[in-house]
Formats: structure tokens, sequence, C-alpha cells
């Protein structure tokens, strides 16, 4: 099974991507592509929150989202190194859930893990997030990975998005 | 989990990391025109007018080439270093000065600010022509408002919408145009009209103040470079796409405004809060007027919004580079964990925008003031001529480093002649104007304000040995050995 682990730079991200380690067996995995899409006319084309703060630096010269995905990517990759399954990294750009669609039917991928960031009113709220449209038109099964609800206790929010 | 077992154990040779841009030459040249066209001729038209009399397309035609000599230097540079920084970084790899660097990122976060306000003026007057019963000030704070959300919600990111949005907004001067052919065709017009001047001094002054005002409707063009990291080919597209998308918004702002002064009388021009409006309601060609006034207004408002989102992302992206980099308070580079947006900073942006909406309005309501589109619109200007001319002037210091045979090179005394058109508007501008200096003032020193807050409050979260805003030294932070 060939596997596309996403990253948006999010430390949710990389939970997923260990998520997707606590429980697969490497054995089956012939490959995983690591996979980040930046977001060209986005207010913040892509932020990196995964590398090391030497390696975050960017600033207002140099500002580059490509940098920045490439070191998320590397983060996620780095992460899952050891773990066995061979390891691809590519970046893309456009809009994440069309990309990480288009990226799963051209490698014929038997799953997606994406992260998904908030609890917050804005991700219940607000429609179109990219995990959710990842969930209705992937060409295969999808793993989504949710932060976990906080201890408060009170607010229950939805769970068990994965297909 | 694993009930799919789809094993497919073809691997077939791949690089290590694949990189697939996403914007083409094409959706550039849409973006360049549709972010240079919303800006100026639906906001400003009536004011050149005023300002020059019949002959005021003399003063857009002026205006546009001395904009596309700075897109030349624009294009070669952005062939050379392909990052979303634009001016900041082409200022700092020719002159290598931190505080000039910071200087020219704070001018174009303070040009983008007073952009986005007059911008949102020029909405609201074509929302009073649909529905005046909403103050205008109301509208154009909410117009704001709602373009932050937009950007926090990331609808922005659709590339198409991009384009949708670009047609419309041909579409509009289109129409603009098609009146100005009817009304020819049917021989009432008087060219004459093409030539006059309304003042009685010197006519080359005329031309300069109607230059100054149509300058606004060519700055956006710099925000291009938001998107040349994504560009497929940029040392081949970008020159193409950049100045051909000028070109093209130049070709039309000469046409549209010699369409306004043939059909419009100039007073009337001069006189409205939405001029090409007047244009439509002359009623030339048999269509109700009501309902051209209202598809009109439509068209106008989405053209604004087009440029006025790109404003608030160019913003956005500033403040959060900024932030990155230590030179403003670290809050600004806060991005939102689902809605991946820098929320604070977007929030940031519209509150100062809103500011000058109200500090515009009361200034105006107590009778210091101007108007505030053309009070804005000459803030914008000014901080965009100084950039635009540090630019070129980068440009020329920087040839013979970085080149390589697709490096795209401007013609050099193109380049002179663009310094010294940028000058000689900045100058005027000053002189005509110099209370635009207190607004100038006001929002860089706001931006000297967040450094000090970072200064003296910020966390000191940048790696060991750096200096405070050294892109140098963070360029050569060490690499992690893969």
């Amino acid at each position: 099974m060939r596997v596309i682990v996403t990253t948006d730079g999010s430390k949710q991200s990389l939970a997923a991507a260990r998520h997707l380690r606590s429980f697969a067996d490497p054995d089956k995995i012939t490959d995983i592509l690591v996979l980040a899409v930046i977001r060209p006319l986005a207010a913040v084309a892509f932020a990196d929150e995964l590398s090391a703060p030497d390696r975050k630096r960017a600033d207002t010269t140099s500002l580059s989202f490509r940098e920045a995905a490439q070191s998320a990517v590397d983060a996620i990759a780095e992460d899952l190194a050891d773990w066995g399954p061979k390891i691809v990294k590519q970046i893309r750009s456009g809009s994440p859930a069309n990309e990480i669609i288009k990226a799963a039917t051209q490698r014929e991928a038997g799953l997606i893990v994406v992260a998904s960031g908030g609890r917050g009113l804005s991700d219940n709220v607000l429609v179109g997030s990219t995990a959710q449209r990842v969930q209705h038109y992937a060409p295969c099964p999808v793993l989504v990975v949710r932060p976990a609800p906080r201890k408060r206790g009170t607010r229950r929010s939805a769970k068990g998005k994965g297909t | 989990m694993a009930q799919d077992a789809l094993t497919d154990t073809t691997s077939e040779p791949e690089a290590e990391t694949e990189l697939k841009r996403s914007i083409t030459g094409r959706l550039l040249y849409f973006y360049v025109l549709g972010d240079v066209l919303g800006s100026g001729i639906y906001v400003l038209i009536g004011l050149v007018a005023g300002a020059v009399g019949g002959a005021f397309w003399l003063a857009f035609a002026v205006g546009v080439s001395i904009a596309t000599i700075t897109g030349l230097a624009y294009a070669e540079l952005v062939t050379k270093y392909p990052k979303a920084a634009g001016a900041a970084l082409y200022v700092n790899k020719a002159f290598g000065n931190t505080f000039l660097t910071f200087l020219v990122t704070v001018c174009m976060l303070s040009a983008s600010f007073a952009a986005a306000g007059s911008l949102a003026t020029g909405f609201a007057a074509y929302f009073a022509q649909v529905w005046a019963v909403p103050p205008s000030l109301l509208v154009a704070v909410l117009f704001i408002v709602l373009l932050a959300l937009v950007n926090f919600i990331g609808i922005t990111e659709s590339v198409v919408l991009n384009m949708l949005m670009t047609f419309v907004e041909i579409a509009g001067l289109v129409l603009v145009l098609g009146i100005g052919i009817w009304f020819v065709a049917g021989g009432d017009a008087n060219f004459g009209v093409l030539t006059e001047f309304t003042t009685e001094g010197n006519e080359i002054f005329a031309i300069i103040a109607g230059v100054a005002l149509a300058f606004f409707a060519m700055t956006g063009f710099e925000n291009a470079a938001n998107v040349a990291e994504e560009t497929i080919n940029p040392s081949k597209t970008f020159p193409r796409a950049l100045v051909g998308g000028m070109v093209t918004a130049g070709v039309i702002y000469v046409l549209v405004a010699i369409t306004a002064a043939l059909t419009v009388p100039i007073d009337t021009l001069a006189g409205s809060d939405a001029a090409l409006l007047e244009v439509v309601r002359a009623g030339i060609i048999p269509v109700p007027v009501g309902v051209m006034v209202i598809l009109f207004a439509v068209i106008a408002m989405i053209a604004i919004t087009n440029t006025t989102l790109v404003a608030v992302v160019t913003e956005s992206r500033i403040l959060y580079g900024m932030a990155r980099e230590d030179v403003v308070p670290a809050v600004f580079a806060k991005i939102h964990p689902s809605r991946r947006s820098p929320y604070i900073a977007l929030i940031f942006a519209a509150l100062v925008v809103s500011g000058l909406l109200f500090a515009g309005a009361g200034l105006q309501s107590i009778g210091v003031g101007l108007d505030v589109i053309a009070r804005l619109a000459t803030v914008t200007v000014v901080f965009t001529l100084f950039i635009y001319a540090l630019v070129i002037i980068a440009a020329l210091k920087l040839r013979g480093t970085h080149e390589s045979e697709d490096t795209y090179r401007a013609n050099t005394p193109l380049l002179y002649l663009g310094i010294l058109g940028n000058a000689v508007l900045l100058a005027y501008v000053l002189i005509d104007d110099p209370s635009s200096l207190w607004w100038c003032g006001a929002l860089l020193a706001l931006g000297f304000a967040l450094y000090a807050i970072e200064y003296f409050f910020g966390t000191r979260d940048r790696p060991p040995g750096h200096e405070r805003g050294d892109p140098s030294e963070l360029r050569s932070a060490p690499e992690k050995g893969e």
C-alpha cells in the first residue's frame, strides 16, 4: 500500500504522521509520500511550525514559502525515516485539497493521512476545510487525525471522522 | 483501518523532492491585470479629470508609461530573485543596509494600508449607487472587515475565482469602451475636448498633477512578486506576464479615459463620486439607464474587491514576515491552527485601515481634511514612488550580479528615465500637497512603534548570535544535514 502523509506545517500534522506509525504495519507499506501544498494566493502561503527554531528563521527579505514547506516536509520525513518504508517528498502548489487528491490519484495511494487542525469555533462553523474536502473526494481511505479533546470535558467535539 | 490492501509494488524512480509550481504565465497575466485594473480607474477617474481637464487621458498615458518602466525593473529583479518579498529583498540585495531595508518594508506596508483605505472608500461610493441608505463610512469599514474575514477563511486561494473577477473587471471597461464607440459612430463626438485643459496655469503642471493621481491606478503590479516563487519558469513568464498585464491595463485606461472625456462633461466627471458611472448614466446606448447603473456599479465593486483583497494579503504577509524576523512583535506571525492564516496580522491590518478611514472622515467633518479617496491615494502614491525609484536603482546596482543567460534585462536608458519620472512625481506630490506628509509620517511612526515594542518588550527568540533583522545572518542559519 502506498500512503500519503500530508503536512500543512502544523504540529498536528506531525501528530498525524506519528499516529499512523503507532498502529500501521510498516511491512505492508511500500512507500510514503510526504506532501506539502503551498497556497500561492493565501495570506500566508505556507507556515512551518515544525522545524527547529534555527531552521524556521525567515525574514521579510528572504521570506520563502518554498523553504518553509521544504523544512516542514523534511521534519515529517525525518520523523518517519527509521520506520522502514521508503520516503518520498513532494511539494505542490495550489488548492491543498485538490492537490492532495491529485497526488493520491496519480500515485494510486491506498491511504491519505491528514491532520484536521482546530477545535475552535471556526472549524465547526465554517465549511470548506482541507480535511473535509479530502474526505469527500479522495480516491482512497482517509485517516483524519484531530487534536485530542480538551480536558475540561463538558464539550465533546465530533469525532471519528476517519474512514 | 487497513481494509484496503491496494498493494502497488511498482516503484518508479523519483527525485528525492519534487517541486510542482502552479502559477502559469497566463494566470500571472490575469493576476497582474486584475490587480492593476481594480485599483484606479473606477475610483480616481473623476479626480484626474478635475485636475487636468479634457486632456486627462494624457495623464493616464504618462502615468502608465512610468509605472511600466518600473515594471521592467521589477521583472528583471524577479527573474534574479524569485522570492515573495519583492522590493525589500531587492533593496537589501543592492544596499545591504538593515535600516533601509526596514524602511522600505514599512513603506510597503503603509502603502498597502493607504491603498486599502482609498479603495474601500471608492467601494462605498459605488455601493451608495445601488443602496444609498447605509452611511458610506460604515460600508467602507464593513468592506475591510469582510475582506479580512475572507482572507482568514482562505477563499482567496482560489485561482479560478481570481480569474473570474478579472474577466468581470475587463467586461466593465469594455462596456464603457462600447458606449464610446457607439457614441463616436453616432457622429456626436467632439474631439476638441481631448486637448482642453481646465487650469489656467502651465499645461505641463496640469498634466503632472493628473499623473500624480493617475499613478495610483497603476499601483498594485508590484504585488505580483507575491506569487513569484510559485510561477512556472519565472525568468521567461514573469517579464512577459507582468509587462503584458501592465500594458494591457494601460491601453484600457487611456481608451476609457478618452471615452469618458468624450461622453461626459468634464465638470460632471470631476464632481462625481463614482465617475465612470456617469458615462453609463449619460444614456447613450438604448438600454434602460437604471439597469445599466446597477450592473456597472456591481462590476466596479467586484473590481475594487479584487484589488483590495490583494492589498490585504500583502499587508498580512509583510507583517508575518517582519514578525518572523523579530522586527515587530511575534504575535503577527501567529497562525490559526486550522485555517493556517495569520489571524492577528489580519485583524491588525483591518484595524489600521479602519483607523485611517475614521481619521479621514473625522478630519473631513471638521473641515480640515480633503476628500478621503484623494488623500489616501496620494499617500499611497508617495510611498510607492519612493519604493519604485529605489527598486529601479537597485536593479541598476545589481547589474552583473546573480545573472544567468536567461535573466531578463531591462533597457538601461529607460530605467534612468523611470528614476527621473518617479523622482519628478514624488517631488511634485510633496510640494503640491505637503499635508499628505502628516499621514505618511503617522503610518511610518506606526511601523517604528511596532519595532520599538518588539525591541524593548519582545522575547528574544531568534537564534543566538544573530543580529535583529539581519537577513544575511539569518540566511546562514545552519542547515540540517539530510
